[in-house]
């Protein structure tokens, strides 16, 4: 039982932030699984590795939430493919953790630099 | 999201399983591909990159678990899972499963019986518009009322509805050349409509019908063949002519309960009825508040019809018709049938727990056998708490199995005793059907049934440490476990015997029973019941007619050695008196009961009950003649003493005096397990009252049955309107005898299930320990060991168990039988040290027969193959 929680707690850690990413990705437009995770790749200069055992069950955890919608269309080599797409009440999610991830970071900045003043990051 | 909705997608999902695996596996499938794609495009060779782009997915099974998690329930997957293995386990070891399953299936099945049984009995509902607002209602301390007092409070308007019956009437149906005795209740006009009873065809008695019937479902059935034209046929019966007006339905249940099933509602037609009241309240009028406002009404019913004796406004009760509250309705009734049923639920219980011991016992042998299974699965990373889940789960899964073949056990027989026609003076039938109450009764058998079974050996089996049992092999571990199933069995062992006890107290019961003299001869006696149709028969002249030339025939018959009439016949029915009585020789009133018959001349003879002193009663002892009495022995050793009362006089309170004629020898009145019973007969002619009920009492020279046609013709030629019915007096007597049987059969039968349980576990225990030991068998065989010596080593084991359950078993049963002493005729004591020999014989007999098995299986160890096996 103890290990299950351990594990439990290891992923809330990475999933506020990779949620938050996967919402942003989507707000640009509807996307593969893949396409997110290469999005996310190459929009951070392939500083942030999306693990695909982290990306599908965030996916569908979002899902299930009901902040994104999926649905099956072809791709554009005409392979069968799962579309996910950002509902409205993902929108005020990705706002709200937005802030949420703002205040966090400037916080843990402003912790990790004492000189430097706060608000330039 | 709604807990409600949650349940319902993640159910839907479990449905959805298949093609949300196949949908995950597209998107895996996708990823790579794509991937694979664009490392091809990069240059890399087409095979190298979708190795590659697999490699970097990582585990697909792990990450759909993961994803699935997201989903679903995880304990109910795991419970599915854990089920599936389960069954497949017992597919693999079908005797186990088999053997638990069928021990499961007894206990739950007789368990589940009774509680049918009890529930049909203590808490059916009658078949009215909600039962709940329906009360009986008893005035001036009597349960039934004149219908001039029933009338008088209808048009008092106190309830919304009142409404009266009388279950206790009967009526002749006469259908072409037979006459045929039915049971009737009368019911006021306004019956249907108050109590809201529902017809299955036509429409009920309803207010102004005198001369319509309604038909229970039964007797439609029985009597008219269930003839769909039935509505509008007409009836003769007690000599009017009424029009069947309705059929009831099947599932029709009599306000009276027990069970009881008339074959017709009538209307009220005779003035001079007795109706027990039955009331229908306002929604939400408590009965206390129905009972202030009854007070008042009763209270100017004594003012409009004043008796100087009697006030109708005392001893007012108002009584629920249903639900747990009934049995203190009709308590003098209910009490000791719940007492006897709350008996026979804590027996059912007592075999309930022996088979879920066999079961424990069983899955604890399981366990230990597997206990390299399960130290693997510990060790690899499975939690105890898992695993003790697993093993719960096969015993929920046969539990499952046992309550659903003891339902079927339960169906079978309740169907069976649904259909048993009872051999009792009023119409009987119960109509036990499963039902809700059954369903969840079983359903929380079946989970502690699964809770005790599993959690000794679940525990067990974990509890130990890993390192332990993968070192040393199973065949050490055992000694831990080996006590519990001791112990269990020691246990099964104990319970049977207070089983046994109980059983073989109410066999005793029988036996004695049937071994008991009523005191009156019933080989030779013949009992012949003639119902007059009380109208034609208004003038008690005209019955003692009938009555003088009824005795004349039957006593000029051939084979016929005398015949007499009766107002009672022992032990069928009674009449009872408790009064003042003093006489010539002390004044001083001393207060008796005693059973109270009216005997015409010839009774004693045709009964066989000897007259000690005095004279018997003469044709001369007629209406107007100076009174005479005969008392039985009890009663004249209480009034007189020692003193011959032949020739004295006796008084009922004021009332006149009169002459003892002589005393009869002791005999039984009400019940075969009645002592010094006081009894007093006067002659039929000094009876009150015409009665329409003639019982007449023919004794035969030789065997009785062949008298009976003889005895109807000469009878239906005096009176073709009466109906007839004449049996020889040992079949009137299996009414006497119907509770020892029941008991003896139930109580029996549970003692002697109990004991094959118990024998199977222990039979079980001894197995598997030779079973055990076959190693060290083999090496006491190598090493020099006789036959005997082996025998000795299994014996020695049985022994010790079947003594420890049989003494604590006794110390136990001493107490535990005590209750039953109410229920037993007096000469059977519980106490008896003759029973507790007799049941530790039967059960060590049972013991050494359950040994002998193991004990050959221990003989044919072969020591070569014993010690090569290991």
């Amino acid at each position: 039982m103890a290990k299950h929680e351990r594990y439990q707690n290891r992923i809330e850690l990475l999933q506020g932030t990779l949620d938050m990413l996967i919402l942003q990705t989507l707000s640009w437009g509807a996307q593969h699984g893949y396409g997110i995770g290469q999005a996310i790749r190459a929009g951070s200069g392939d500083v942030l590795q999306v693990e695909t055992g982290s990306l599908y069950p965030a996916l569908h955890r979002l899902e299930k939430q009901g902040w994104i919608k999926s649905e099956w269309r072809n791709s554009e080599h005409n392979q069968r493919a799962k579309y996910y797409q950002l509902t409205a009440a993902g929108k005020k999610q990705l706002t709200s953790e937005y802030s949420r991830w703002s205040r966090m970071s400037a916080a843990i900045a402003g912790l990790m630099n004492p000189g430097e003043s706060e608000g330039q990051a | 999201m709604s807990l409600w909705k949650e349940t319902l997608r993640r159910l839907a999902y479990l449905g959805r399983r298949s093609r949300f695996d196949a949908d995950l596996d597209t998107e895996v499938e996708f990823h790579i591909e794509t991937r694979a794609d664009e490392l091809a495009r990069a240059g890399m060779p087409r095979p190298t990159a979708l190795a590659q782009a697999r490699r970097e997915f990582g585990s697909p099974a792990r990450m759909a678990e993961e994803t699935r998690s997201a989903w679903q329930f995880r304990w109910l997957e795991d419970l599915a899972a854990d089920l599936h293995y389960a069954a497949r386990a017992f597919r693999r070891n079908p005797a186990f499963a088999a053997t638990a399953i069928a021990c499961l299936a007894l206990g739950i099945g007789a368990n589940t019986t009774i509680f049918s049984i009890a529930a049909e009995v203590l808490f059916s509902q009658p078949s009215v518009r909600d039962p709940y607002s329906l009360v009986r209602v008893d005035i001036g301390g009597n349960s039934a009322s004149p219908v001039r007092e029933y009338e008088f409070l209808r048009d008092a308007h106190t309830f919304p509805g009142l409404a009266g019956e009388n279950e206790e009437m009967e009526t002749n149906w006469r259908d072409s050349d037979n006459t045929y005795r039915l049971s009737v209740v009368r019911v006021t006009d306004n019956f249907f409509d108050v109590t809201g009873i529902p017809v299955a065809l036509g429409r009920p008695i309803q207010p102004g019908d005198s001369d319509r019937v309604v038909l229970t479902y039964g007797f439609w059935q029985r009597r008219l063949g269930g003839a769909p034209d039935v509505i509008g046929r007409k009836l003769l019966l007690d000599g009017r002519i009424d029009t069947v007006s309705a059929v009831l339905p099947r599932d029709h249940r009599t306000v009276t309960g027990f069970g009881f099933s008339p074959d017709l509602y009538a209307p009220v037609t005779d003035p001079k009825t007795y109706v027990t009241l039955y009331a229908r309240l306002e929604p939400g009028t408590t009965r206390l508040a129905a009972l202030s406002r009854l007070k008042p009404a009763c209270q100017e019913l004594d003012r409009a019809y004043p008796d100087g004796n009697h006030k109708w406004a005392n001893n007012l009760h108002v009584s629920a018709v249903s639900g747990i509250e009934r049995i203190d309705t009709e308590h003098e009734l209910m009490r000791p049938v719940a007492g006897f049923f709350a008996v026979l639920m804590v027996v059912v219980g007592l075999v309930l727990l022996i088979a879920c011991a066999n079961v424990a016992s069983l899955l604890l042998a399981r366990a230990s056998s597997r206990s390299h299974e399960l130290a693997v699965r510990l060790s690899i990373g499975a939690g105890r708490g898992r695993i003790v889940r697993q093993l719960l789960a096969e015993s929920l899964l046969l539990s499952a199995c046992g309550t659903g073949a003891g339902l079927a056990i339960n169906i079978g027989l309740t169907t069976l005793l649904s259909r048993i026609q009872l051999p009792l003076p009023i119409p009987i039938q119960f109509l036990i059907q499963p039902d809700w109450r059954l369903l969840a009764y079983a359903a929380a058998v079946a989970l502690v049934c699964s809770l005790a079974a599993s959690l000794a050996p679940a525990v067990k089996g974990t509890g130990v440490g890993i390192s332990a049992m993968l070192k040393h092999g199973e065949h050490q571990l055992g000694r831990h476990v080996w006590t519990l199933r001791n112990v269990l069995v020691v246990g099964q062992l104990a319970a049977s015997i207070v089983l046994l006890c109980a059983g073989f107290l109410f066999l005793r019961n029988l036996v004695n029973a049937s071994a008991m003299s009523p005191g009156f001869d019933i080989e030779h006696t013949v009992w012949a019941y003639m119902r007059l149709v009380p109208e034609s028969y208004r003038d008690p002249a005209k019955t003692r007619g009938l009555v003088d030339a009824a005795v004349e025939r039957l006593r000029s018959l051939p084979g016929v050695e005398t015949a007499a009439i009766a107002r009672v016949v022992p032990l069928n029915n009674n009449m009872r008196r408790g009064t003042e009585v003093s006489t010539d020789l002390n004044s001083r009133g001393l207060h008796v009961e005693f059973h109270i018959n009216y005997v015409g001349p010839g009774y004693f003879q045709a009964m066989q009950i000897p007259i000690v002193t005095g004279r018997e009663f003469l044709p001369a002892d007629r209406k107007g003649a100076p009174r005479v009495a005969i008392l039985n022995q009890n009663l004249a050793r209480r009034v007189f003493g020692a003193v011959d009362p032949a020739r004295h006089f006796v008084r009922f309170g004021q009332g006149e005096t009169i002459l003892v004629a002589g005393v009869a020898k002791n005999s039984k009145y009400f019940s075969l397990g009645e002592e010094n019973a006081l009894a007093y007969y006067e002659p039929y002619d000094q009876s009150p009252g015409p009665v329409a009920d003639l019982h007449f009492l023919v004794r035969a020279t030789g065997r009785p049955e062949p008298l009976i046609p003889g005895i109807n013709t000469s009878l239906g030629q005096l009176d073709p309107t009466a109906s007839l019915e004449i049996k020889p007096m040992s079949k009137a007597l299996v009414f006497a005898m119907l509770p020892s049987r029941v008991g003896a059969a139930i109580l029996g039968s549970m003692g002697m299930l109990g004991l094959l349980l118990a024998s199977v576990g222990l039979y079980g225990v001894l197995l598997y320990s030779v079973s055990r030991r076959i190693r060290e068998i083999g090496l006491r065989v190598a090493l020099g060991a006789t036959p005997a010596g082996i025998l000795r080593l299994v014996l020695r084991q049985s022994a010790v168990l079947s003594a420890a359950g049989i003494g604590i078993g006794m110390a136990l049963a001493v107490f535990a039988v005590r209750p039953l002493a109410r229920f037993l005729s007096p000469e059977v004591r519980p106490a008896d040290l003759m029973n507790f020999v007799v049941v530790g014989a039967v059960l060590a007999a049972v013991a050494l027969a359950a040994t002998l098995s193991p004990a050959v299986r221990a003989l044919r160890v072969d020591p070569v193959e014993a010690l090569r096996h290991e």
